[in-house]
């Protein structure tokens, strides 16, 4: 029978506890649900609902806006899946969760577009930035969380992890920005409300790639 | 090996308190994780260490193991990891000697008028390590100052110095041991 080294067994008494396994990804992406509902209704509730919300409907704001919402938690789940050793998903399937979840944000704008079109005929720049640093700013606080949750597990490519929290942070955060927007432009949609998702999911990277780097500094 | 459910039961017990458990744990999956280590590493020392840290590692990340899935596909995905952390480190480090006094070296040069090489790697030893890596580097590897001060993150003279000072430090050594 092997035996383990004395030298090793020794180390691995010394800080030896018993510990509760984590929850499943998925149970652990719920509890992110809370700041998820709090992005989807902060900037609605502290400004106001778009002008073009009469001719979208209850479903083509709020029902669309919730599904994004729902499927940044997806894609959160689908992150804290990926900080588990074994159960890291194959390359193909990372690609799909973050491809399918920006192309859905670009169905959504063209959808918006097409039933309420609104133009920004002035400050392009200037309103785009406050879209894109809002919505960013909004991601943070669930990037942080997402974060945290992604990097005390184990993940063996954090940077992948980290990128896919970012992104279903920021799909939460422009779920809620959407609402509240007033321009259905695919311009400024894109180049503020995307951009920002897509900010969101590079801090996401970074941030758990640092946060992990840390932790193992920290072990060794 | 114990098959796939007594693993996960052992597994269990270990997160939840019994550490006599690793003992069971460690004879089942060692030789297939050393196996792979091996298959990665082609040096069984080296896959000798690259196990223990894997151990070390599914130690401190024992709480993401779920009981419900095979325990095998987690521990060889933190093997995986243990191996290519090691890769990157060892791409990302210059060259230093780990232990100068077990390096088989290519004494040349000045390093050969002296009788015994054990004397000489003892005294290197010794040696100050910043002056040590320049001399090994230097005299023994052959490096140009230039290349050891760009691996050093050093001026060329600086580097010039430290091998200078270190031979002096050796030959003061050397004649020392000589002389008792």
């Amino acid at each position: 029978m092997t035996t383990a080294p004395a030298e090793l067994r020794a180390r691995l008494a010394a800080d030896y506890r018993p510990v509760r396994a984590l929850p499943s990804p998925w149970a652990r992406a719920l509890w992110i649900l809370p700041f998820a509902l709090v992005a989807l209704v902060a900037a609605p509730v502290a400004f106001t609902v778009r002008p073009g919300a009469a001719s979208l409907g209850w479903i083509g704001v709020w029902g669309f806006s919730i599904a994004q919402t729902l499927l940044g938690v997806l894609v959160v789940g689908a992150a804290l899946r990926e900080s588990i050793p074994g159960r890291d998903w194959s390359r193909t399937a990372i690609g799909l969760w973050i491809a399918l979840p920006l192309l859905a944000v670009v169905a959504l704008t063209l959808y918006s577009w097409e039933t309420s079109p609104v133009t920004l005929l002035r400050g392009f720049w200037m309103v785009g930035g406050l879209c894109f640093a809002g919505s960013a700013a909004t991601a943070l606080p669930v990037v942080a969380l997402a974060s945290i949750l992604a990097a005390r597990a184990y993940p063996t490519r954090p940077a992948v992890a980290g990128a896919m929290l970012g992104l279903g942070a920021g799909l939460m955060a422009d779920a809620g920005w959407r609402i509240f927007c007033h321009f259905s432009e695919p311009a400024h949609v894109l180049s503020a409300h995307l951009a920002a998702v897509i900010m969101s999911t590079i801090i996401g990277a970074i941030a758990v790639r640092a946060y992990r780097k840390n932790t193992l500094s920290m072990n060794q | 090996m114990a098959d796939d459910l007594r693993l996960r039961e052992l597994m269990r017990e270990y997160q939840s308190g019994r550490f006599e458990a690793f003992d069971e744990i460690y004879a089942s999956i060692a030789p297939p994780l050393r196996r792979y280590l091996l298959s990665q590493a082609r040096d069984g020392a080296k896959a000798d260490d690259l196990a223990q840290e894997t151990f070390l590692q599914m130690h401190r990340a024992r709480h993401t193991y779920d009981s419900s899935y095979p325990l095998m596909p987690w521990a060889m995905a933190i093997a995986r990891h243990v191996w290519l952390m090691d890769r990157r480190t060892l791409s990302r480090r210059p060259w230093a000697p780990d232990d100068v006094t077990a390096m088989a070296l290519p004494v040349k040069g000045e390093a050969e008028s002296f009788a015994e090489r054990a004397e000489v790697r003892r005294a290197l030893g010794q040696v100050n390590p910043a002056r040590r890596q320049a001399v090994i580097q230097h005299h023994l590897l052959g490096f140009s100052f230039k290349e050891i001060a760009e691996r050093a993150g050093i001026a060329e003279t600086a580097a010039k110095l430290r091998s200078s000072r270190g031979m002096a430090q050796l030959r003061a050594l050397l004649k020392g041991q000589g002389g008792k």
